[in-house]
């Protein structure tokens, strides 16, 4: 009758390759949140309750106010990440291309990745003053190292022989960047995006705690200032759920739809 | 020019001459190799492993710059100032090179359109030669779900649907099981018969090269050097298990014993 563990697993498996127990376990992993919040909640003053939170959130989400500071800090996100993916790719190709200006740039990266991000946040704040300008700054500084060593990856894997069978068929440079070197990359490309983009997001929020006005971070830091703990807890949750919700609804469907031809890697018969 | 070029001059369609190559400019991996191919003609270029037989299909193909000597195909030097009015050359290699990110029709394309053909014939041609190689289900399918001696047919197609002047084989069926790679060498005796191409197939098996090749030039162990060129006189459709197929084979075995460092002098 049974079919042992390999026909569980298929039972198992949904559609798109995610599978029955992977949400078991994500279900787990937020009620474990959920039950710390509520243990939190019951042994502190300062932490409100889950009831109390989420019965204000319809309100809180109605308030015309706070859309301009959602939308200020997702500006602020995709266009420093934007900023950080170019000049990451830009030293990533530098240093695969070595020589002086290689190892130039290979140190400074290495010494980035070496500063902390909140006192990196704090010097380049200091630097730019209160202004916009700062936050971008900020943020494309401290993702861009990861991403240009995720793409140095990418570029020092990349297949010789493949350029060879490029040479062979007389591919002009165009077609061989876009059909050999370019797609190559796109798997590293992604895999730097999507570490990059939840980090993005901390720092985002940190550079708005002390450096302007609006955003998310701004609006969280005068919640917390006032007291006004619900709000604060409202603001998190804001943020968890645009974080994740990109991640899991934007990125990785993007991912599968551009990396469909890696399949399930599995030969057909001869 | 060496006695073996002499012998084989004439109407040669690829005229080798006096090639040399090195990878590091020290070590030779090819040294004063001549060879003619006639036009149509199907020429196995037979070596043991290692002894630079790859080499020698990398500068064919102008891959490769060789110290010296000349390559020419069809009146034009491969390498030279006027490369890109040079015919087109089909190369398939010993893996299938096949872009992992393309469709099987996506990776016929490619070459197609870098080789000027238009739209409406490049959709036609690569029907016709997915057809032709028996993968004509294939045409959307991503390399990665075919199986080995699929991805090879693709490279073969891919190499016949440009319609070249020369196609160059480096053991194309050397990774696959014994089985199919018997039934690609039927097929691909069969397909040169009808499309006429001229094909310098290069193998380190005495017996696939007798299978499928006019003539047979034999390398020495490395640098590659012309040894010998048997001629192989042994009527169409071959049958693998043909007695006189193993006749030869032995002869030739006997002939590159000591060549080849397998036995008697180095």
């Amino acid at each position: 009758m049974t079919e042992g563990p390999k026909g569980l697993a298929r039972a198992l498996r949904m559609r798109g390759g995610a599978s029955w127990l992977d949400l078991v376990l994500g279900a787990a992993g937020l009620g474990s949140l959920v039950l710390l919040w509520w243990v939190g909640s019951r042994t502190t003053t300062f932490v409100p309750g889950i009831g109390e939170v989420f019965s204000a959130l319809p309100q809180f989400l109605t308030q015309e106010e706070i859309w301009p500071d959602v939308l200020a800090t997702v500006r602020r996100v995709f266009g420093a990440l934007a900023i950080a993916m170019v000049a990451g790719f830009l030293a990533a190709y530098v240093m695969h291309r070595g020589g002086l200006w290689g190892m130039v740039v290979e140190r400074y990266v290495s010494i980035m990745l070496g500063i902390p991000s909140t006192i990196a946040a704090l010097l380049a704040l200091f630097i730019f003053k209160r202004s916009e300008v700062g936050v971008y700054f900020v943020v494309s500084i401290i993702t861009f190292p990861f991403v240009a060593l995720t793409l140095l990856q990418g570029l020092r894997a990349a297949d010789r022989r493949l350029d060879e069978m490029a040479a062979a068929y007389r591919l002009p440079t165009m077609a061989h960047a876009r059909h050999v070197a370019a797609p190559h990359l796109i798997p590293y490309t992604f895999a730097a995006l999507r570490n990059e983009y939840a980090h993005a997001w901390k720092v985002v929020v940190l550079a708005e705690l002390f450096a302007v006005n609006t955003g998310m971070g701004a609006r969280f830091a005068r919640a917390f200032d006032r007291f006004l703990l619900v709000d604060a807890m409202l603001w998190l949750i804001v943020f968890m759920v645009i974080l994740l919700g990109t991640e899991y609804l934007l990125l990785l469907p993007a991912e599968r739809r551009v990396l469909r031809w890696r399949g399930s890697g599995k030969e057909a018969p001869a | 020019m060496s006695a073996v070029a002499e012998e084989t001059a004439g109407a040669g369609y690829i005229r080798v001459e006096g090639l040399s190559v090195s990878y590091d400019g020290v070590t030779p991996a090819v040294t004063d190799l001549d060879m003619e191919v006639r036009k149509g003609e199907f020429v196995a270029v037979l070596g043991p492993s290692g002894c630079g037989k790859s080499t020698l299909l990398h500068v064919m193909s102008g891959v490769m710059r060789p110290q010296a000597g000349r390559i020419e195909i069809g009146g034009h030097a491969v390498g030279g100032s006027a490369a890109a009015d040079s015919p087109p050359i089909g190369y398939v290699f010993q893996d299938h090179r096949l872009l992992s990110w393309r469709t099987v029709g996506q990776n016929i394309a490619i070459v197609l359109q870098a080789a000027g053909v238009s739209a409406e014939e490049i959709n036609e041609r690569i029907d016709r030669y997915l057809e032709m190689l028996h993968i004509d289900g294939f045409r959307d399918t991503w390399p990665m779900r075919l199986s080995g001696g699929q991805r090879q047919r693709v490279s073969i197609a891919r190499a016949l649907a440009l319609q070249p002047a020369v196609v160059l084989m480096d053991e194309p069926f050397s990774t696959l099981d014994e089985v199919t790679a018997r039934l690609m060498r039927q097929q691909l005796a069969e397909l040169w018969q009808e499309s006429g191409h001229t094909i310098v197939f290069v193998t380190h098996s005495i017996r696939e090269a007798l299978f499928l090749a006019d003539r047979i030039y034999i390398l020495t162990k490395g640098p590659a050097r012309v040894f010998d060129v048997a001629e192989v006189p042994i009527e169409r459709p071959r049958r693998y298990e043909d007695p006189k197929l193993t006749e030869l084979e032995g002869e030739i075995v006997d002939r590159v014993l000591g060549v080849w460092g397998i036995g008697g002098k180095p």
